[in-house]
């Protein structure tokens, strides 16, 4: 089987999606108005198990107590693919992802898709409707071809592993396209969502030109880059506040 | 001048790639077989009534026409037209005997089969969406059949130089076409997961017509993956049908697909793995390199597959006296 090459932004395919978009966040339903909708069952779900009508119901309340400031927000895309990559601030980076779905909501009107959740029976169907995308580089480098926003934890996993590792392997899967490094630092101690979060945003990083997907060697600069660029971000932060 | 043979003519999909094929003026002759006559009209090309399990008589079928391309429908989705083990058997055996006796006349040139998004697999570690590059490791009946004839291709394509396009399909659905899941979602109450919703995507019958005859025009080598843009969830395209869902779980999912084969719409366990644990692809290579613009998407199958009538009245003929 000869190999293809991969890389470069398909772009989103027609499809029905009754107003609703499966990649900004545009009007909302009023609450009766989205309940009739579930029933009739004209709503759109995305090939990745996206439902953004049920995120458009759910993650206004449930991300409404968290208080973060964002800075140099106008460095999120509006429009195509990018892959955002942020830190953890602790062991257990339970609060991150949903701090920076929320910023990007706010602040770039997009939907964000959250790489490194572990998949969990039952529960995953469901965290895969309001933005996860699993552990798998694949469907990460299928999800930037269509169009839409991930972000990536600095470390395999959101949990359990030691924080500060790069994700080479998804860099490598999806080489080609924007990586954009974040730097998020909690609100209350010991990464607990009390307090105000910061969310900074840094230059937009890209591997050389002609740089062909799965390339190890790409990938590992890009990652140092990464974690490098971050880095900066966090000690800027700590010196401004 | 390509001479087409079709197999699996008989099928919604093979007859309407007939159709697509008749109408273009590179192709010479299109000839076909199948265990039942075609359900549309056919201009140009032949029809022979052969059942899939004829080795012989497939083998002197094919030798007799020497085709230089092979559209191959001949792969039976199970409680579709037949049961599991008869379209196992089927499949296997209308594979083998049709693609290798074209192989052997030695004018073989382009081998179109169809396969499905099954051929993936579900399992443990299974990408959400895999592209053509995804391991092949299928958890179904179905998908193992389906292995076995882009295997056997891929056998015969090495060994005789031939191109084979493998189109793995999303379950081809809408009105008129025979699918376990459409069925399934008629039923006036349909049995669905209970504690989960997954994605999964349709194909309409023009798309996936369309894609073959495309691969076959192009000379398309390699494995492609067909879907509708967009998806849909078990519960959500219950609820566009109108009807009312049946949350199942665990054991119950015995006396459920008992109920539903008695009711008439038998669900095989692709089926059943697709309402559990959904079925998605990506079809972005699909749809540029065989140029597949403007494709029907999921929900518009499902919109179709619902408004099909359960019951077409007949106009009444009007008899003129002479």
């Amino acid at each position: 089987m000869e190999s293809r090459e991969r890389g470069g932004w398909v772009g989103l395919t027609a499809s029905v999606n009754y107003g609703i978009d499966a990649d900004r966040v545009l009007a909302v339903d009023a609450p009766l108005q989205a309940v009739a909708r579930r029933i009739d069952g004209r709503y759109a779900v995305d090939e990745f198990g996206g439902d953004p009508h049920l995120q458009d119901m759910v993650l206004p309340i449930a991300l409404a107590g968290l208080r973060f400031e964002v800075e140099h927000g106008e460095r999120i895309p509006r429009h195509g693919p990018a892959l955002l990559v942020a830190n953890r601030s602790f062991a257990v980076g339970s609060f991150e992802p949903a701090v920076l779905v929320a910023a990007v909501r706010r602040v770039a009107r997009r939907r964000l898709r959250v790489f490194g959740v572990p998949e969990l029976p039952i529960a995953g169907v469901w965290l895969h409707k309001l933005g996860s995308i699993g552990r798998r580089p694949h469907d990460v480098a299928t999800l930037l071809r269509a169009g839409h926003l991930a972000v990536a934890p600095l470390a395999p996993t959101w949990v359990r592993s030691a924080p500060g590792d790069p994700p080479r392997g998804l860099l490598a899967a999806t080489l080609g396209f924007p990586v954009v490094p974040l730097a998020v630092t909690p609100g209350g101690p010991l990464g607990t969502p009390f307090g105000t979060w910061r969310v900074a945003v840094g230059e937009m990083l890209a591997p050389p030109a002609g740089t062909r997907p799965g390339d190890q060697l790409a990938a590992a600069e890009l990652a140092e880059q990464v974690r490098s660029a971050i880095r900066d971000l966090l000690e800027q932060t700590r010196a401004a506040s | 001048m390509k001479r087409v043979l079709v197999t699996g003519i008989d099928g919604h999909l093979g007859t309407r790639a007939a159709q697509l094929l008749e109408q273009r003026d590179d192709v010479e002759a299109i000839v076909g077989c199948d265990f039942m006559p075609p359900r549309r009209r056919l201009r140009r090309a032949i029809f022979k009534r052969i059942e899939p399990r004829d080795r012989d008589r497939l083998v002197t079928f094919v030798t007799e026409f020497a085709p230089t391309a092979v559209v191959h429908f001949g792969v039976y989705e199970p409680a579709a037209r037949m049961g599991l083990h008869r379209a196992q058997v089927s499949t296997e055996a209308c594979t083998v005997a049709a693609l290798g006796a074209a192989a052997r006349t030695g004018m073989l040139e382009h081998i179109v089969l169809r396969s499905g998004l099954e051929v993936y697999g579900r399992g443990r570690g299974t990408p959400l969406t895999p592209d053509e590059d995804a391991p092949l490791d299928p958890t179904s009946p179905y998908g193992m059949s389906l292995l076995e004839v882009e295997t056997t291709a891929a056998g015969i394509a090495r060994r005789h130089d031939v191109r084979v396009a493998s189109l793995r399909f999303a379950p081809v659905s809408g009105s008129h076409a025979p699918s376990p899941l459409g069925r399934l979602l008629r039923l006036p109450l349909v049995p669905v997961p209970a504690f989960v919703d997954p994605p999964f995507q349709l194909l309409d019958t023009e798309d996936a017509a369309r894609a073959a005859v495309e691969a076959l025009v192009r000379g398309a080598h390699g494995p492609y993956n067909v879907v509708g843009p967009g998806a849909a969830s078990p519960w959500q395209a219950v609820r566009l049908g109108g009807r009312v869902p049946l949350p199942v779980s665990g054991p119950g999912w015995l006396l459920a697909r008992r109920l539903s084969e008695v009711a008439g719409a038998p669900i095989p366990p692709h089926t059943l793995a697709l309402m559990r644990q959904g079925l998605t692809a990506d079809g972005g290579h699909a749809t540029s390199a065989l140029g597949l613009g403007a494709m029907v998407p999921t929900q518009v199958v499902l919109d179709d597959l619902f408004e099909w009538a359960t019951v077409t009245p007949i106009a009444r003929a009007e008899r003129r006296v002479a």
